[in-house]
């Protein structure tokens, strides 16, 4: 063995965030320059995003899900605070955060020629890791 | 000669692990820059293999 090494997931590229969110089962809105997240009181902060899951798509959400594209690069989750208590806290995120890393990690493993060996699921006290094997080709 | 092998394990807090066996000397960065793909690395650790093959800085003689 060679080297072994951890990483904190960081969502940049917006093709595999929409693929990601699309497994989950929502319907997503894509806006390169940014659109206004709905307000479900009026009090509410104005907030803008670049992708977009209306609250009609989130089962019991007061307001809607973005992801805004910062000045590094990065897409973050704008999540109200309520909603982050409501199911779509560090866990829901988590989970996606998970299926972009999937789908980036295959994209990538396939145009630079990398073999997938093998895909597996294993369940953790911690919940499901996802286990992929890639071999170079000879 | 053993395989080279890269495991990417991706839980469901947001973090992912990279595991590369059987590369030796720079073949090993490169693969670790294909999959790690812009995110940020908490922690890295070299094995021994790693250097196998990493030509020592030749001491220049003068004669």
């Amino acid at each position: 063995m060679s080297k072994y090494a951890q990483l904190v997931t960081e969502v940049r590229e917006e093709k595999y965030l929409v693929e990601a969110l699309k497994e989950m089962g929502y319907e997503v809105e894509v806006h390169p320059e940014g659109a206004p997240l709905g307000r479900y009181y009026s009090e509410q902060e104005d907030k803008r995003a670049n992708i977009i899951i209306r609250r009609s798509q989130l089962h019991g959400a007061f307001g809607d899900i973005g992801f805004a594209r910062q000045t590094d690069g990065r897409l973050v989750a704008i999540v109200d605070e309520l909603d982050q208590q409501c199911g779509y806290g560090a866990k829901w995120l988590g989970r996606v955060q998970q299926l972009y890393k999937e789908k980036q990690t295959l994209a990538t493993a396939r145009a630079k020629g990398y073999i997938l060996k093998s895909r597996e699921v294993v369940e953790t006290r911690d919940g499901q890791q996802v286990r992929l094997q890639f071999v170079v080709r000879r | 000669m053993e395989q080279k092998t890269i495991t990417i394990t991706i839980d469901e807090q947001g973090t992912a692990a990279i595991d590369l066996e059987g590369f030796e000397g720079r073949g090993c960065e490169k693969a670790f820059e294909d999959f790690r793909g812009g995110d940020r690395v908490t922690m890295e650790r070299k094995k021994p293999a790693y250097y196998t093959n990493q030509q020592p800085e030749q001491k220049k003689s003068q004669r």
